[in-house]
């Protein structure tokens, strides 16, 4: 993995070693973490990669796990599962295929380039091509779903859920802690309210916005009768339902953002600001120039992390909708959640590992594409 | 050199690591959850020691009722027959099933002595807990409020005692007095008993008498009539208070309980010639009866009810029609017992007294089972026809029971507690009461109108209420809930899933069966169908 | 010289107009945030009536409010489940919390300072043997003389095969490993983490709960104290060593209280995942050891969500947290994730 290469060795600095009891002291720090995230995780890994691979029936005494292969992801994938996880597929209009031919373009002219750089390995080069097909696959199954008479399943789902989810959190995180980063009275105020919704267990959170989000006795009824939308509700159609969700998510997980970056606006040297200044900068300027840079680091790491979570959102769509209307709303954990409480073990495992796949693929990808840009500096 | 003490220390120091974990785990292991102490009495196979004493009761209804009352007399410490011994039981979260077992355990404890202790988790994830307890050897449960549905997967694993011969010599438990579908189908399985009802679940339709009187109209006897009536009430105000109400309130929501009610629209279509029929399964060949005639009329009519229905109803679970349906707004509305008990209180209904309830509408057209098209009621297609219309009550879910975990090390006291709640000493004062959940299963529950009377209800509401329950319960025709291995997987995913796409608008009538149809020979094949079969057929099977 | 970076740098203070808008902006979320909570007050105090009649707002104005929600719960018939629920919240989140962070410190602070270089080999081949001890274990053999026949071959494999293979890791490799510890959805490993802690007896108690958030957050606890760590000047820890302090002192006389703004800050994320988390703590506890967030999804039961219940529960369960988020408040400006940006 690249971001294994952009060790900066200046930055870790080693105290000078001594003897070979230093050795050990070292490794002590780390050992112990390391030894219980082994142990707690080497063990419920493997035996899931083993049940993802086969299916459960009951028999006299317990349970049996029957070996079957691949046939639970096949399942998932080509198989009977397939329009929930994949979706259903549709024909294309013009504009879809514009928007396929413009991304392979794209990720053609990436790898090009990266194989006329002077530093090509084998593995980069593989690497980018895993990248670039998964990218493309995720593409195509965008155009496909999103098409006429098409319908996106609970993967596409889930990216819709992260992506847009992580770009509205990050977005008024951002605007909120600047805010708040300004000398303002009120401003511890507003910096312990604004943590607040973090604070909620995820499945209180989900019942109090299904509380908030009922049309007929929630609180925002009567502004719903005032909107002429008395006998519409929201939870008919995919799209405002998948919206109900999101605005859910976003109020939920906006403060891990805001208390982040506030953090680290306000950890910020003010010279360069000061300088700024006093060269006639103005404030757009400052924020795009100075401060965004700035705040890449800080950024990326959050970003990565809330992200990782934000993989795994269930309590949600599950309290909320159930993943409906029909498959609308259902994530890939939800999937899972639902798959399992069937019994079908095997078939839940499965979507977990692909959920771990996709992850994966994503969380390299943007180690590549987005560190990299910036100086991270280990 | 060098490098072989270097790696050997970093080895050592993993091994010294690993060993004081193991120490450490070994050591601290201090299971806080100690399994239940046993102390072997020597006990009798019957509970306590009671003299049973006949008490003539007259009811004010027009029938006399002889009662058969346990009285307990008062017990010698020597006649606690499970000092020592602690019962685990496992249910969900309450006030529901849960108050009752809580309330009663300290008075089992006197008359016994066995310590009952009452372990509660989420509704959602009963099944999984004692699932996961039973078939990985932990049972820290002895007895579970159990879905008799679950006996498909659990009989077959043999995590389930069999109380055949204890029921047979518990005189207490009265069991000729538990009515006929719950005694025969749902506490059996196979043949044997494997667990004591405890409550009785059953679909009714619900309806607004008041109005419905107003208007000179009947509670409705077919779905085409239920349909009627909801256009005719749906836009009125229903409740006075100036907004428009709805005609029919159903539960629609995914994942909840969506996938009983679509049955309720099928089965009065599918099974006529009584519970053994079976509503679910050819009994030939395990061919699902999801693809035919019957079936598509069913998912047209339970679509054709969102018309008259509240918008969001696809999202509203059993709890939001409840609330709906007792703040008077639906004409009408399907339930298990529920409402009933829920209208007469102040704090939970604005319709006292204005609450009927009735046998679910049935149909006068039964599906033809070898050419998959509808046929007319008549005597040889639908014997059991009221008015021509034939009914087919769905017990969905099937009704709490206890069951005995077949690998408990105190069998006998814990089946001593679930005949004690069972007994009609004190389950027919608990089903009178709203907030333990337990709606009647005993002949004696419901032609007893003054327990309900006494618990608020009016003489009328009364009677009608348990008139409804009466004839759902006596009705030969009643449908059995699916019971064979796995049928959370036919039902709440495969089924639940599909209708609920169809609703949404995602499948057509024919894409849902069919979707249905694959899915579930998929998974019948999968587990043999032969043994399905096998299952199904002993599941609807009945020996007394 | 500038030890530290003093954080009350904020931007500057804006004119009037910029003040408008901003108060505008920041009070308009504030009442998105807080509309929801008051909700839920105002429910806890609603019959069920009230609730399924439509919104009802305002306490004495709009509806009559009752108690019965707060009684059932804090005094009726859940109070001692409640109670014990509570109790076991408080010290299942703080002992893990607190144990989390001195072990994700240590860890965080190693990768900042140290340059570990595990051999691939040495992890393939420990790998194999935990896989063996399963194997064995699910052979019935005990679990003593698996892990012990485990470590027996993996110490061999050490002294023997792994010398032969070089390649290595870095610190970034580690860091992403536990990272990725966090990706699998708990669903997927909540039945095999149950038979371990079912094989180790541990079932339905506390050390359980606290063994798995500990593992749970450990990857979390090390990477936001790393990059917090990076940014503390090297210079004072080679003072200390060059003085003749050992690494350990090191860390706990000089380097953690200079990070006490990072370490509150941590905690309090931290805390607020192991207070709030479900699934495992409805799998791996019954009656005992039993936590509140299982008994608020527990108040769904068959008669529908029992809001009123739930309203109170969430309202009690955030409660001591919110308090040590105002307690706490003052230090977490200065920490988290302050040592990325370059200055």
């Amino acid at each position: 993995m690249d971001v294994a290469k952009t060790t900066s060795v200046a930055q870790v600095q080693v105290v000078p070693r001594r003897a070979r009891t230093d050795q050990f002291s070292t490794a002590s720090f780390i050992l112990p973490a390391v030894l219980i995230i082994l142990f707690l995780s080497i063990f419920p890994l493997l035996v899931s990669l083993y049940v993802s691979m086969s299916r459960l029936q009951f028999a006299r005494g317990g349970v049996e796990l029957n070996f079957v292969g691949l046939a639970n992801y096949a399942k998932l994938l080509v198989g009977i599962d397939q329009t929930r996880f994949l979706g259903k597929f549709g024909t294309p209009n013009i504009f879809g295929w514009l928007v396929l031919g413009l991304v392979a373009l794209g990720l053609a002219y990436w790898i090009v380039q990266y194989i006329r750089t002077t530093r090509v390995t084998a593995i980069g080069l593989a690497g980018r091509l895993i990248l670039a097909v998964f990218a493309m696959s995720l593409a195509l199954l965008t155009v496909l779903t999103l098409a006429d008479g098409g319908r996106p399943g609970t993967l596409w789902v889930t990216l819709f859920y992260v992506y847009v989810g992580i770009a509205v959190q990050y977005a008024l995180g951002l605007l909120l802690a600047y805010l708040c980063a300004q000398h303002i009275p009120g401003r511890r105020f507003f910096r312990v309210v604004f943590l607040l919704p973090m604070m909620i267990t995820p499945v209180g959170v989900a019942y109090m916005f299904r509380m908030m989000v009922d049309t007929s006795v929630g609180p925002l009824a009567p502004l719903w009768v005032v909107l002429g939308l008395r006998d519409v509700s929201w939870v008919n159609n995919p799209w405002t339902a998948r919206g109900a969700i999101l605005v859910s998510d976003i109020w939920e997980w906006t403060p891990f953002m805001f208390i982040v970056l506030l953090a680290a606006l306000e950890s910020l040297p003010t010279e360069p600001i000061e300088a700024a200044v006093v060269d006639g900068a103005n404030k757009w300027q400052i924020f795009r120039e100075i401060t965004l840079p700035a705040l890449l680091p800080v950024s990326t790491t959050l970003i990565l992390i809330r992200m990782i979570e934000a993989f795994k959102i269930i309590d949600l769509p599950n309290i909320l909708t159930s993943g409906g209307p029909g498959t609308a709303t259902e994530s890939m954990t939800l999937e899972s959640y639902f798959v399992w409480r069937a019994l079908d073990v095997g078939g839940s495992a499965a979507v977990a590992y692909l959920l771990l796949f996709v992850v994966t693929m994503v969380a390299t990808a943007y180690g590549v594409l987005v560190r990299r840009r910036v100086e991270v500096e280990y | 050199m060098k490098r072989k003490l270097a790696l050997s220390k970093l080895a050592l120091s993993i091994l010294a690591a690993f060993g004081v974990a193991v120490l450490m785990l070994a050591a601290c292991a201090a299971p806080a959850a100690q399994p239940p102490v046993v102390q072997t009495v020597v006990v009798q196979q019957t509970v306590a020691v009671p003299q049973t004493v006949a008490v003539p009761q007259t009811v004010a209804v027009p029938q006399t009722v002889v009662a058969q009352q346990t009285v307990v007399v008062q017990p010698t410490a020597a006649a606690l027959p499970y000092a020592g011994q602690t019962v685990n039981i496992i249910t969900f979260t309450g006030p529901q099933i849960a108050e009752p077992l809580q309330r009663r355990a300290p008075d089992f404890e006197k008359l016994t002595g066995a310590h009952v202790n009452v372990v509660t988790v989420p509704f959602a994830d009963l099944y999984q807990k004692v699932l996961t307890d039973a078939s990985t050897g932990t049972n820290s449960y002895d007895a579970w409020v159990f879905d008799p549905q679950w006996m498909g997967d659990f009989v077959n694993a043999g995590f389930v005692e069999d109380l055949t011969d204890k029921v047979k010599n518990d005189k207490d438990l009265q069991w000729d007095d538990v009515a006929p579908f719950f005694r025969d189908f749902s506490a059996t399985y196979n043949g044997k008993v494997y667990a004591i009802p405890l409550d009785g679940d059953f679909h009714m339709l619900y309806y607004r008498s008041d109005l419905l009187e107003k208007d000179g109209l009947k509670p409705p006897e077919t779905w085409d009539d239920y349909l009627t009536i909801a256009a005719k009430y749906n836009g009125q105000d229903l409740n006075g208070d100036g907004q428009p109400d709805y005609g029919s309130c159903l539960f629609k929501k995914k994942a909840a309980q969506s996938y009983w009610t679509i049955t309720d629209f099928a089965a009065s279509m599918i099974q006529s010639q009584g519970t053994g029929q079976g509503a679910f399964f050819n009994t030939d060949n395990m061919q699902p009866l999801v693809n035919n005639d019957a079936f598509k009329k069913a998912l047209q009519l339970y679509k054709e009810t969102g018309k008259y229905g509240p918008p969001d109803e696809l999202n509203l679970d059993v709890g939001n029609t409840r609330g709906l349906f007792t703040s008077g707004r639906c004409a009408l509305s399907i339930d298990w017992g529920d409402i009933g008990s829920l209208a007469i209180d102040p704090a939970t209904s604005k319709v006292q007294d204005k609450v009927g309830a009735a046998i679910l509408p049935g149909s006068k057209e039964v599906l033809d089972w070898s050419t998959g098209k509808l046929v007319p009621c008549d005597a040889k297609t639908c014997p059991y026809a009221i008015n021509g219309v034939n009914h087919a009550p769905f017990a969905a879910y099937g009704g709490w029971s206890g069951a005995v975990n077949a690998n408990s090390k105190v069998k006998d006291a814990a089946y001593a507690f679930i005949s004690y709640m069972s007994q009609p000493a004190q389950s027919n004062v608990d089903v009178t009461i709203g907030k333990t959940g337990f709606n009647p299963y005993r002949t004696s529950q419901f032609l007893n109108r003054e327990e309900w009377v006494k618990a608020g209800m009016s003489p009328k509401a009364a009677s009608n209420y348990l008139g409804a329950i009466e004839d759902s319960l006596n009705s030969p025709n009643m449908v059995l809930d699916l019971r064979i291995p796995q049928n959370q997987y036919y039902q709440q995913v495969v089924l639940d899933q599909a209708v609920s796409q169809y609703l949404a608008g995602e499948l057509t009538e024919e894409q849902t069966m069919k979707q249905i149809e694959d899915a579930w020979n998929a998974k019948t094949d999968e587990l043999g169908r032969d043994k399905q079969l096998a299952a199904y057929k002993a599941s609807l099977g009945v020996q007394r | 010289m500038r030890l530290f970076r003093v954080s009350n740098a904020s931007l500057y203070t804006p004119r009037p107009v910029g003040m408008l808008i901003t108060y505008i902006v920041l009070i308009f979320w504030t009442v998105v945030v807080l509309f929801p909570l008051y909700w839920m007050f105002v429910t806890s105090f609603k019959l069920p009536i009230q609730v399924d009649s439509g919104p009802f707002y305002i306490p004495f104005v709009d509806f009559q409010p009752s108690l019965h929600a707060w009684q059932y719960i804090l005094f009726g018939d859940l109070a001692n489940d409640t109670r014990r629920q509570y109790l076991n919240t408080v010290v299942v989140a703080t002992t893990s919390t607190i144990l989390v962070m001195l072990i994700g410190s240590a860890a965080a602070y190693g990768l900042a300072r140290f340059h570990y270089r595990p051999r691939l080999g040495m992890i393939v081949a420990f790998i194999l043997c935990v896989l063996l001890t399963v194997v064995l274990a699910i052979l019935r053999v005990p679990v003593q003389f698996g892990i012990l026949i485990g470590v027996a071959l993996f110490v061999i494999a050490m002294l023997t095969i792994v010398k032969r293979f070089h390649r290595s890791l870095g610190n970034n490799d580690i860091a992403f490993w536990m990272v990725s510890q966090r990706v699998l959805p708990p669903v997927a490993v909540v039945i095999p983490i149950y038979i371990m802690f079912q094989q180790l007896k541990l079932l339905d108690t506390w050390p359980a709960l606290i063994i798995t958030y500990v593992a749970a957050n450990l990857p979390i606890v090390v990477w936001l104290m790393r990059d917090y760590f990076l940014t503390i000047p090297i210079e004072l820890e080679e003072c200390a060593a060059i003085d003749g302090a050992s690494r350990y002192r090191t860390f706990w006389s000089i380097v953690l209280p200079l990070a006490v703004p990072g370490l509150v800050a941590t905690f309090l994320f931290v805390l607020v995942f192991a207070w709030n988390e479900y699934l495992f703590a409805l799998f791996l506890t019954n009656a005992n050891a039993q936590t509140l967030p299982v008994s608020i999804a527990a108040q769904n039961a068959t008669r529908g969500p029992q809001w009123w219940y739930m309203s109170v529960l969430v309202l009690i369960m955030i409660l001591p947290v919110i308090i040590m988020a105002i307690l706490l408040e003052r230090y977490m400006a200065k920490g988290l994730l302050v040592g990325a940006v370059k200055g």
